[in-house]
Parts: structure tokens; sequence; C-alpha cells
């Protein structure tokens, strides 16, 4: 799976050679981050179900009818926010490998295909992972590096999704 | 390809869980010893030409028969592909000490090797014994508790701060020891 230490030591053995100083060094960037990436880990572990929530409610203030197949509002709203939830446990999976390949292999990689099939517009998503990028607030959720390092991987989904 | 914090997520992915609490604490250990392993991967790397050809040297001291006619490195051409070998050997393992994991050397070099080597009569209990011999050498240079008198005119230390690397020192360990039972 795609981390800074797995793109090192893939790139040294497609020229089958040891570990350089320069594949060290950037090691050693991705281990200096590290301890914000875990912190802000472990505040989304344990605050996940509430931060999903929020999303799906900025979502259905803005799509209040919401999107998709013909389902009952409720069983609708609860696979929007298992969905949110499946995306935020990625980003938490990103958090802690300090690389994008958990979000990219296991959320981004057909999400597009999977929702235009679905009927769901991916701007819904966009909508709720974009009230998170911006609820988010340091010191009071986390540190302001962890919270950089959260944004960024919000960021990248909605990027994706957009 | 995994490393420790990538197995960590799959083990989680499994059950759907996210990764929080308890289970960061290895990681954070992983995090706070990242020096320490950078160094140990350095020292492995630096001293990878001396490891490999000690060992190789080695086998051919313990059993003469290999270089004699019939031998398993008999003839310049087989004893190239044994040094070789071992470089990649040592490689696989210097990429498993940096991941903290040891599936990149099982999945790229340990598997289908044992059966490659019977198909090349490739004499199995002297390439375990090189293998064990590159462990001793390793875990020296790791440690940097290697001798001049070990040494003689090659002899050089790494020159890192000293440390508790007792935890690592095993880890390296395991995995010269994971080649041993593979080809063993």
């Amino acid at each position: 799976m795609k981390s800074v230490v797995t793109t090192v030591v893939a790139a040294a053995d497609q020229g089958a050679r040891f570990p350089s100083s320069s594949d060290l060094e950037s090691v050693q960037g991705s281990l200096q981050r590290a301890a914000a990436r875990m912190e802000a880990a472990d505040k989304l572990a344990g605050n996940y179900d509430a931060v999903a929530q929020e999303a799906v409610n900025a979502i259905y203030s803005k799509y209040p009818n919401g999107q998709g197949r013909d389902m009952d509002a409720g069983t609708q709203k609860d696979k929007c926010k298992r969905d949110i939830v499946h995306f935020l446990r990625l980003i938490n999976y990103s958090l802690v490998v300090g690389g994008t390949g958990p979000v990219d292999e296991w959320g981004i990689n057909g999400a597009r295909e999977v929702y235009k099939a679905l009927g769901i517009g991916t701007d819904t998503f966009v909508c709720g992972l974009s009230f998170l990028r911006t609820r988010g607030c340091a010191d009071r959720d986390m540190s302001a590096q962890a919270l950089v390092e959260y944004n960024a991987l919000l960021d990248y989904v909605i990027n994706a999704m957009s | 390809m995994l490393d420790a914090f990538s197995k960590a997520v799959t083990a989680a992915d499994a059950g759907g869980k996210f990764v929080g609490g308890g289970d960061l604490d290895s990681l954070k250990a992983f995090v706070a010893d990242g020096n320490k392993r950078l160094d140990a991967v350095n020292a492995i790397a630096s001293n990878a030409s001396c490891i490999v050809t000690d060992s190789v040297a080695g086998i051919v001291c313990e059993s003469p028969g290999l270089t004699a006619p019939g031998g398993g490195v008999y003839t310049n051409r087989k004893m190239a592909a044994c040094l070789r070998d071992g470089e990649i050997i040592l490689r696989y393992i210097s990429y498993a000490v940096l991941t903290g994991d040891a599936s990149v050397l099982t999945d790229r070099c340990l598997n289908g090797l044992k059966e490659t080597y019977s198909a090349l009569g490739v004499p199995t209990g002297n390439t375990a014994r090189a293998v064990a011999i590159m462990k001793a050498c390793a875990v020296a240079h790791v440690n940097d508790s290697n001798t001049e008198a070990q040494a003689g005119s090659k002899f050089r230390q790494m020159g890192a701060a000293k440390g508790d690397c007792a935890a690592l020192t095993a880890e390296v360990a395991s995995y010269f020891d994971a080649v041993g039972a593979a080809i063993g």
C-alpha cells in the first residue's frame, strides 16, 4: 500500500539498490510529521460518529430530498451517513500511513462510477466534506498541525469528487 | 508491500474499524525510535559489500569442497552468482528493516526461492549458513559492536550514539531467521 516508506522502497527495488541517504531522509521527513498525523487519526477515531452526523446534516440542509434510489428518508440518511463514515475511516487510515494509499485504493477508485450508477451526485459528498473542511477548529478539536494534516486529506477527497 | 503503518490499517480495515487509541501505541513507538531504525538501515547498506563477501568467504572456508570441481561455487560464474544472491537477500532485508514489516522480503525475495535453488542445485545448507553469517555481521554493524580483532584492516564503525537497540536488533535478526527458515 502506498505510503512514504513503501514508495521509497519500491523505487529503490526498481533500481536494485540499497536504501540511500536521500531515501532515509524522505522517510525521516515523514516520521517527523507522524506525531501530528497520529493525533488527528486518534481524535477522528474517537469522534467520527458526531463528525459524520454533522456532514449528513449539512448535505440534507442543501439537498432536503436527498438523491438516489427511492427509499424512505430515514433509510436514505442512514446510508448517507454510512458512506461518510466510510470516507472518514479511509481518511483515518491515510493519516496513519502518511500517504493517500487507503483513500485512493478503497475510496476514490471507482467512486464516481458507483455513485453515478446509483443516481447520487458526487456534489452531495463535496457538500458534506466541504462542511467538515471548514468545521475543524485548531485547539478545540486537535492541534493546529494535526488539523492541517486532516484538512489536507479532506481536500484531497473533495478534489477527487469534484 | 506493507509497512508498519499500513499493516495496522489493513488489520483495522478487515473489521471496518478506525485506527485509534491503543492501536496507535506501537506506531508511536515506531516513530519515536525512527532514527534508530534509519541508522540501522544505513549501517547495513553502508557495509553491504563487507557483510556479503564475509559470509561467502565464510562458507568457503568452512566447506572447502564448495570451490572444488563440482562444488556449489566452483567456477567464477557460480561464485559471482552467489555473491549477487547474497547482496539481493541482504538488500531485501534492509527494505524490511526500513518498512518495519517482513512483507517486502517474503513477497519479493523468499517466495519461491527454495524451489528456485533446488531447481538450480544450490546447496541450501551452505546458503543458510551464509545467511547466518550475514546475520551476525549485520547485527554487529547495527549495534556498532564489531571489533578490530574480527575485522582486521577492514575494521570500521558507524559511530552513531549508543542507545538501547535490543528490540531493533531482535527485529533485524528475525528477518535473517526468516530467510534461513524459507530456504532451509
